[in-house]
């Protein structure tokens, strides 16, 4: 996938032990890598999309992760659209999806504190080693040593999209044109694979992301927006930290 | 009988312009409709009615919009149970409608309908569901655990924040 990941778990258990889950997330992780890469033409995706696999050969994941586009498809009014590019690309759900699982390993075997970075886009558990929630800062689009949100987080997911690290790689599926207008969307919530899926999104969206984003903290998914011209707006619900 | 639809009306002027629609007639004094209005602003669904009144209890067969009094003594407002509407008021964003309920004589319900249009969406619905703006921070990175940020590739992660922090925490 091309992108970093970064652990860290609370020490509750002697050092090898710690090392054992952090080789089992990162197992997970590259296995999922071989089976949803776009790039391998051996995985599950390739080979679904080359027509070598049918629908009644695919895996359980693999129907997951169909079922699972197909309702953001719906949910983002077309936003999310795992075939803006063409074929089946279904890595902007993956990625989240992927580290909801890691997490969900971590905390079936015991681990009830703990972070997974991927990418910049998060899912954590529990306190950090000291005692307190997880504090998230927020990339500042235009100074990368800067955060321009502090979040205090002790269970839920932080995704943050933005046309600041690669130009206009984000797409407005209806037009077809690189997406304008918003410079940085973070989506807070209980599930990462949603919270990305829906800030990408808005991302795609411009500034209609805005009055969009706003009507999801309905269902617990908060967000902070930044606009080209350098306007934040943020949800009252935003677990910004004190 | 007369005055209980003049009195009935009223009410939904006056609920009408609460949600920021002038309409032509004057309203009198409806203190009543205030409350089901912040209802309405606080995205709280209010009570729906129904198409045709039915007084509290039993009588059935009513007309639409015309609820026959009961055969109790007339409620002391002087108004009519039933479910009335009020003309739809049009303002350069659509059309707002507002109907109320009266039981007992007295208002159990009132709701109104406005336009969900793109144009007017950032006027009538519920304050609630908006973003707020506020000035764009930039704060130093310190007592961070993590940071979240649109990082694609291996590279740019060696360049951003979480980078260092991974370094120092190692």
């Amino acid at each position: 996938m091309g992108t970093t990941v970064s652990i860290e778990l609370t020490p509750d258990r002697p050092d090898h032990e710690l090392r054992a889950l952090i080789a089992d997330v990162c197992g997970w992780l590259h296995e999922v890598d071989a089976r949803f890469s776009t790039y391998k033409p051996d995985s599950e995706v390739c080979r679904f999309r080359d027509g070598a696999l049918t629908l009644a050969d695919l895996s359980a994941d693999m129907r997951h992760v169909l079922d699972a586009c197909a309702d953001l498809w719906r949910d983002t009014d077309g936003y999310f659209d795992a075939y803006a590019t063409g074929p089946l690309d279904p890595s902007g759900y993956v990625k989240g999806w992927s580290v909801e699982v890691a997490s969900a390993r971590l905390l079936a075997a015991g681990s009830t504190s703990h972070y997974i970075n991927a990418g910049g886009d998060i899912r954590m558990r529990g306190h950090h080693p000291d005692g307190g929630p997880w504090r998230v800062g927020i990339r500042h689009p235009w100074e990368p040593d800067k955060v321009s949100w502090v979040l205090a987080l002790t269970d839920g997911a932080v995704a943050t999209s933005g046309t600041y690290e690669r130009g206009d790689h984000v797409h407005n599926p209806r037009t077809g044109k690189p997406a304008q207008g918003l410079r940085s969307v973070t989506v807070v919530g209980p599930d990462l694979s949603i919270a990305d899926a829906y800030a990408t999104a808005a991302l795609a969206m411009g500034e209609a992301g805005i009055t969009w984003l706003a009507k999801r903290a309905a269902d617990g998914y908060d967000s902070a927006v930044i606009t080209d011209d350098g306007r934040a707006f943020s949800s009252a619900g935003l677990p910004a930290a004190v | 009988m007369r005055r209980s639809t003049a009195a009935a009306v009223g009410t939904l002027t006056g609920a009408a312009l609460i949600v920021g629609v002038r309409l032509s007639v004057e309203p009198p004094a409806a203190p009543v409709a205030a409350p089901p209005a912040v209802d309405l602003a606080g995205g709280t669904p209010t009570p729906k009615p129904k198409p045709t009144g039915s007084a509290a209890g039993s009588s059935a067969g009513n007309k639409s919009g015309k609820a026959t009094a009961s055969k109790s003594a007339a409620p002391k407002s002087g108004l009519k149970d039933g479910v009335y509407k009020g003309d739809g008021a049009r303002n350069p964003y659509g059309t707002v409608q507002v109907s109320i309920r009266i039981e007992g004589g007295e208002i159990t319900a009132a709701e109104a309908t406005y336009p969900t249009t793109a144009d007017s969406g950032t006027i009538n619905p519920p304050a609630i569901a908006a973003l707020k703006q506020e000035t764009l921070g930039a704060k130093s990175a310190k007592d961070l655990n993590a940071v979240s940020g649109a990082t694609y590739t291996s590279k740019s992660y060696a360049e951003s924040l979480q980078a260092a922090l991974d370094a120092a925490k190692a």
